[in-house]
């Protein structure tokens, strides 16, 4: 089931499928680590922002930067 | 200057800083990159008695994105053209570091790979074969730590040898992105860092990690809160009540030491009474006024340091996001604007823990606006001489101060343009116990930086305040250029009810600092309450004097620190109380909190300007200055309207 990473629950792990991006902002957002084919555990939400784990990094992303994120 | 040059260059909170460290040792250097606030570190290092520069390149995590940090990176890396890119990568976050790794090599230069905080790695169950990872990259590379030491000579060993033989990375890897759309390239990328993680690394994760544990608690939407405010009160405590001792013991070692001495060794010699002066206070005063701010600068960057190398800092950025996003602000902006209550000198030079230009320039426009203990002092005495509730009136100039904060904000916001819309995407790193050795490196970097750079600036322009009060030589207060000076600008305080000379007059020594006003008030209204000091000065018991005080500073910087209230909210005027009478006869209640207001928002203070010029150069420090006096005049004017219609 596809969804948007923004709309993932706390605790939950998923994996990223694709990004759809429109800027070279989600050139960075990969190379953060952030990229399709990763599994993503979002730890905690708080005010605008998400944070999540990935592999070893810990990533705070505001939710409107994780709206254009895909996973499934 | 033709020395090698090395770029240190990897993704942010990777440990490049301490490789650096390790590196260069004492030879560490900060400043900044050219045209922008961002910190510089640099040093150099030799190799086999031959000499090489090493620069640390601001942290990104690929080259082809346009930030300001990547902008930094690209034009150095195409005009300086270093011999030799050194890759830092964090071990146990290979897979993301490896982005950054294949950008660099498809720039096809010599460059070594360093795996470094090996030691994290391995606790996390992180294994990194790096015989194939020389193998499929072609580059050389080793495996450090630069908390244990670990790698560090085989390090120097790989660099000396790389910049011999400039070892390229292999053809196959490099891609010339030139010719593919960005959805190729990634796809391309992400299929290389595929199979050279498949090759080299494997993990065998623990389920709970330390920092697991601690951002349970840390960032806590409640609990998290609680901890940032008693890791911002600790900070207060230590920086302020902790550092004050040591302060006055300087200032008195200075005033009432040294120059004294000084002034007895050279009356022993044929040279004129104002030449001992100007040594002095004007030589001996200005670097006792520049040396005594060393203590708060130390203790406070001590904080700092240790709060950014731990990882406490993103986090705590993450945590108050939501309070102040409103603001356009960086919730890492509360740590300066916090500091900038105890002393806005401090406050601005801990800017520099901000990433973003834009969240620099305008925290450091607030800082001005936090009423600080100079202040207090001087709103404490004309408080108390005309309100009956003086408190009620202090408090008032301070909420006053933090709103003219965030006007100033809001209206440099809107000039200070961003390509950056206002997203928030970090990078949370674990949290780490910084080694001693590089937190008392950096902090003494700083330290010794702000004695060079802002130091001088400020010593130069203490001496000049010092030659406008004390020039022509032998006369009056009233007839200095100072007091020409207040009666030429008289007319421009008129109608903010302060045109007496003597209140234009006792402003131009409060340059110096806030405070300074009382005293030259005192010296310029009634000069027979002047107490000259003629103690006879005797050598051996002032010595015992300074060594009894220095040893009592330290019981007494911990008591205070133990104390629950901050010494910054205490004002103590030790003025007597006929200068108050003095003052009543001469200005009217309106005019008081006219002056008060002036004296809040305009940047009368040396220390600031200086660190200011070392942070943000010239043209902001002139326009900050020109910009608060005059928003000054514009609220004292307004102040003694309003307040001449309702007190009269």
């Amino acid at each position: 089931m596809k969804q948007s990473l923004a709309s993932v629950n706390p605790g939950s792990v998923v994996k990223v499928s694709a990004l759809n991006y429109e800027n070279e902002l989600f050139l960075r957002i990969q190379a953060m680590g952030l990229r399709p084919g990763i599994n993503a555990q979002v730890l905690q939400r708080l005010g605008r922002n998400l944070l999540l784990k990935l592999g070893n990094s810990r990533l705070v992303i505001s939710k409107d930067l994780a709206k254009m994120v895909e996973v499934e | 200057m033709d020395l090698p040059k090395i770029a240190l260059l990897g993704n942010p909170n990777v440990g490049k800083t301490s490789i650096l460290n390790e590196l260069v040792g004492a030879r560490l250097k900060v400043g900044n990159w050219p045209g922008v606030t961002l910190e510089k570190r640099e040093g150099k290092f030799e190799i086999d008695s031959q000499e090489v520069y090493l620069v640390d390149l601001p942290g990104i995590y690929t080259l082809y994105s346009n930030g300001e940090e990547e902008g930094i990176v690209k034009n150095y890396i195409f005009s300086e053209k270093p011999q030799l890119l050194v890759n830092v990568i964090e071990t146990a976050n290979l897979e993301r570091d490896l982005f950054l790794t294949l950008d660099l090599i498809s720039l096809n230069t010599p460059m070594i790979l360093v795996l470094n905080m090996s030691d994290e790695a391995k606790a996390l169950g992180v294994e990194v074969d790096i015989q194939k990872l020389k193998d499929i990259t072609g580059l050389p590379a080793v495996k450090t730590s630069a908390k244990t030491g670990e790698g560090i000579s085989q390090l120097k060993k790989t660099i000396k040898e790389a910049l011999k033989n400039q070892p390229l990375p292999n053809k196959n890897l490099v891609i010339s992105s030139q010719n593919l759309s960005k959805p190729e390239l990634e796809a391309l990328r992400s299929n290389q860092i595929k199979s050279i993680l498949g090759e080299v690394y494997k993990t065998n994760p623990p389920k709970n990690t330390l920092t697991d544990r601690l951002d349970a608690i840390l960032i806590h939407p409640v609990y998290g809160l609680f901890v940032f405010l008693a890791v911002m009160f600790l900070m207060f405590k230590l920086a302020f009540d902790f550092s004050s001792p040591f302060m006055d013991w300087l200032d008195g070692f200075f005033n009432s030491f040294l120059s004294p001495l000084v002034g007895l060794l050279l009356g022993a010699l044929p040279v004129s009474e104002w030449f001992i002066k100007l040594i002095q206070e004007a030589i001996i005063g200005g670097v006792g006024f520049v040396l005594t701010f060393v203590p708060l600068i130390a203790i406070s960057y001590t904080f700092i340091v240790f709060l950014e190398l731990s990882g406490y800092l993103p986090r705590a950025s993450f945590l108050m996001d939501r309070y102040v996003q409103a603001l356009g602000l960086n919730g890492k902006s509360l740590i300066p604007l916090l500091l900038g209550f105890g002393c806005n000198v401090p406050a601005i030079l801990s800017v520099r823990l901000l990433e973003r230009e834009r969240d620099r320039l305008l925290t450091m426009a607030m800082i001005p606006f936090m009423s600080c203990p100079a202040r207090l002092v001087v709103f404490a005495f004309f408080a108390s001489i005309f309100f009956k509730n003086p408190a009620v009136v202090i408090f008032g100039l301070y909420i006053f101060g933090v709103l003219m904060a965030v006007l100033t904000a809001l209206i440099l916001g809107f000039f200070i343009k961003t390509s950056e819309k206002s997203y928030f995407l970090m990078e949370l790193p674990p949290y780490r116990l910084p080694s001693f050795n590089l937190l008392f490196r950096i902090v003494w970097v700083y330290v010794r930086d702000f004695i060079y750079k802002a130091g001088t600036f400020i010593f130069a322009s203490a001496i000049v305040v010092w030659a406008l009060t004390n020039l022509p030589p032998n006369r009056e207060q009233s007839q200095t250029i100072a007091a020409q000076i207040g009666r030429a600008i008289s007319p421009v305080f008129e109608p903010l009810g302060l045109g007496d000379w003597r209140m234009s007059t006792s402003l131009v020594p409060a340059l110096l600092a806030r405070e300074i006003v009382l005293s030259s008030m005192a010296t310029i209204y009634s000069p027979s309450l002047q107490q000259q000091e003629n103690e006879e000065f005797k050598i051996l018991p002032a010595i015992k004097d300074q060594l009894l005080s220095l040893a009592q500073a330290f019981p007494t910087a911990i008591l205070n620190t133990l104390k629950p209230s901050s010494s910054a909210f205490e004002a103590n005027s030790d003025l007597e109380p006929s200068l108050k009478k003095e003052i009543s006869k001469h200005i009217s209640a309106p005019s008081a909190l006219s002056f008060m207001v002036f004296l809040l928002i305009y940047t009368s203070c040396l220390g600031t300007l200086g660190v200011l010029w070392r942070q943000a150069g010239p043209k902001y420090t002139l326009g900050l200055f020109a910009y608060t006096t005059i928003l000054a005049w514009i609220l004292a004017f307004i102040t003694y309207r309003l307040s001449s219609l309702i007190i009269s």
